[in-house]
């Protein structure tokens, strides 16, 4: 085949890849070093201020904890409820066809849509949590949940379990599908219980996909944006803020495009560590094995 | 067994029951909705919800903009990607890896540091405000992911294939197809699916480039709705309903292959 066809097929995605991607993001490194504002044209270098900025601005660090803690939280929970899940699913009880095809329709639906169910679920007069707090005499608990700044954090918590824990659920099953059967029964024969061939054989057999999705999910969550600006907007108080909202807010809120950028640096610094640990972990694994 | 039976019946009132409530809530009016009860009188029930969303406010307008966007970017991502994963998987190309490491990278940039540079780029191709602008800023999040998937597809067809259709004197958007794309179907499918709802649900972009009613899309709007002072719960819950809808009815026709797809790649070690 004629080589040069090669390049002139790639072309195109790598064109929008670079003027939509890469660009926008050396750039928006080099603006971090700026004191630009959206609401004016000039602007002028000023080394390394908005860094030291950052380091005494105390919203930042709050907000670095949040993001980290949220990201925790959020993805070991999310791996919990998702083998459990997965491992219902794999019981042959009447039904569970219909549940696995009704099971991720959570994972599909835009995150507005989903904040917005939420918000009105957690309305202190007309929403269904507190009604049914209600009708179970626990009147004193009745408020509207993402403005409590004690509850604000577990609700985002929540957005993310009820959105992402299906799919966890489905990839692990989708795992544990390729695990041969006589492996569960010799270790039946060897007097295993059901926790120990969980532990022995479905958990290493599933491994890779526990991997992955972890590694994927770690950088949604930490870069989520939507969740936390549409149900809080980093509020009560700054309970809920995380990196992005805080970047986003000092961005188009304060127009201090400068000062955001530079956050948005480091974020991706801390990805970008996140990640190269991940690749050296993942190639000694490969040595081991 | 009972405790699979437990699991099952918290995993449908968590999951499920939300959207079931809202969908209730959508038909209910504002003073059923406010009596605070679940249940409420036959006369509590109305389609007026739907009738006002539909004839009084600019809804149906953002509906067609969210249509349009997200089928423009659909469109525009299967081409692109379909000649881009044709060309990585068929023919040597110097750095292909970096190529491809490169394109999967951008999935863990954060978007908020993009954002300021994206919008000066469309403000200097003078797209603000405009479908185009949107179109193509959400390529981005699309395309990666689209070329990934697409690629995985063409590299378990036999090259074989396209050798005897070549020599058969075909040319290349003959052999893609004729040959090809039939085989790769389930794929494209996926991909057009992932594509069409990662940009009807997308708000960051939306949120800077749009700066009127010619671009609002369905998720601006229901979150301005949401967040408003006096809000009209059963309207919102409408407008909710149907922004959910398309997706779970495209989701319906590939879920299968859309599972399978996903959870490829981690399964093929």
């Amino acid at each position: 085949m004629d080589k040069r066809k090669g390049y002139y097929l790639i072309i195109p995605a790598i064109i929008i890849m670079c003027i939509f991607t890469l660009y926008p993001l050396i750039d928006g490194i080099r603006v971090s070093f700026t004191d630009k504002s959206m609401l004016k044209t000039e602007y002028s270098y000023i080394g390394i201020d908005n860094y030291k900025q950052m380091f005494s601005d105390p919203v930042f660090w709050l907000s670095l904890r949040h993001s980290i803690k949220l990201t925790i939280i959020v993805v070991i929970l999310q791996l919990i409820f998702g083998l459990i899940i997965a491992w219902t699913m794999k019981q042959e009880i009447p039904g569970m066809q219909i549940f696995k095809s009704i099971i991720m329709t959570s994972w599909v639906i835009p995150v507005a849509a989903t904040v917005t169910i939420f918000k009105f679920m957690a309305q202190s007069d007309v929403g269904f949590i507190n009604i049914i707090l209600k009708s179970i005499g626990l009147e004193n608990l009745v408020k509207y949940w993402f403005g409590d700044p004690k509850t604000a954090f577990s609700f985002i918590v929540l957005l993310h379990l009820w959105r992402n824990v299906p799919f966890y659920g489905i990839a692990f099953l989708a795992a544990m599908q390729t695990i041969p059967a006589s492996f569960y029964e010799a270790a039946e024969i060897d007097g295993a219980n059901a926790f120990q061939s969980f532990w022995y054989i479905t958990l290493p057999g599933i491994r890779n996909m526990i991997i992955v999705m972890v590694t994927i999910h770690v950088l949604w969550t930490f870069n989520n944006f939507d969740f936390i600006y549409l149900a809080t907007g980093g509020g009560p108080i700054n309970k809920t803020d995380v990196l992005p909202v805080y970047i986003y807010r000092q961005s188009w809120v304060n127009y201090a495009a400068g000062y955001g950028s530079s956050i948005g640096t480091i974020m991706l610094l801390i990805l970008s560590v996140y990640l190269i640990v991940y690749l050296i972990i993942q190639e000694r694994g490969e040595y081991l094995r | 067994m009972i405790v699979a039976y437990i699991v099952v019946f918290i995993s449908l009132c968590f999951f499920i029951l939300p959207m079931i409530w809202i969908f209730y809530c959508s038909f209910r009016t504002q003073e059923s909705i406010f009596t605070g009860k679940i249940i409420s009188a036959l006369e509590g029930f109305t389609f007026n919800n739907y009738i006002t969303i539909l004839s009084v406010t600019d809804f149906p307008r953002y509906f067609l903009n969210s249509v349009k966007i997200s089928s423009l970017v659909t469109v525009i991502s299967l081409i692109v990607s379909i000649f881009g994963a044709y060309g990585l998987s068929r023919y040597h190309i110097k750095g292909k890896k970096i190529i491809i490491l490169g394109i999967f990278s951008t999935q863990m940039f954060p978007q908020v540091l993009m954002l300021i540079p994206l919008f000066l780029v469309i403000f200097t191709l003078n797209l603000m405000d405009s479908v185009l602008g949107i179109v193509l800023t959400q390529l981005i999040l699309v395309l990666p992911f689209s070329m990934w998937m697409l690629k995985g597809y063409f590299d378990t067809i036999p090259i074989d294939l396209d050798n005897a259709a070549e020599i058969d004197g075909s040319n290349l958007m003959q052999r893609l197809i004729y040959v090809i794309l039939p085989v790769a179907e389930p794929g494209v499918m996926v991909v057009a699916f992932y594509s069409f709802v990662v940009s009807w649900s997308d708000y960051l972009i939306v949120s800077v480039i749009s700066q009127s009613q010619n671009t609002a899309t369905l998720t601006l709007i229901i979150s301005r709705l949401s967040s408003s002072l006096l809000i009209r719960w059963g309207q919102v819950c409408a407008v909710a309903t149907l922004t959910i809808v398309p997706t779970l009815i495209l989701f319906t026709f590939v879920q299968k292959r859309l599972i399978k797809g996903l959870t490829a790649g981690a399964l093929k070690e």
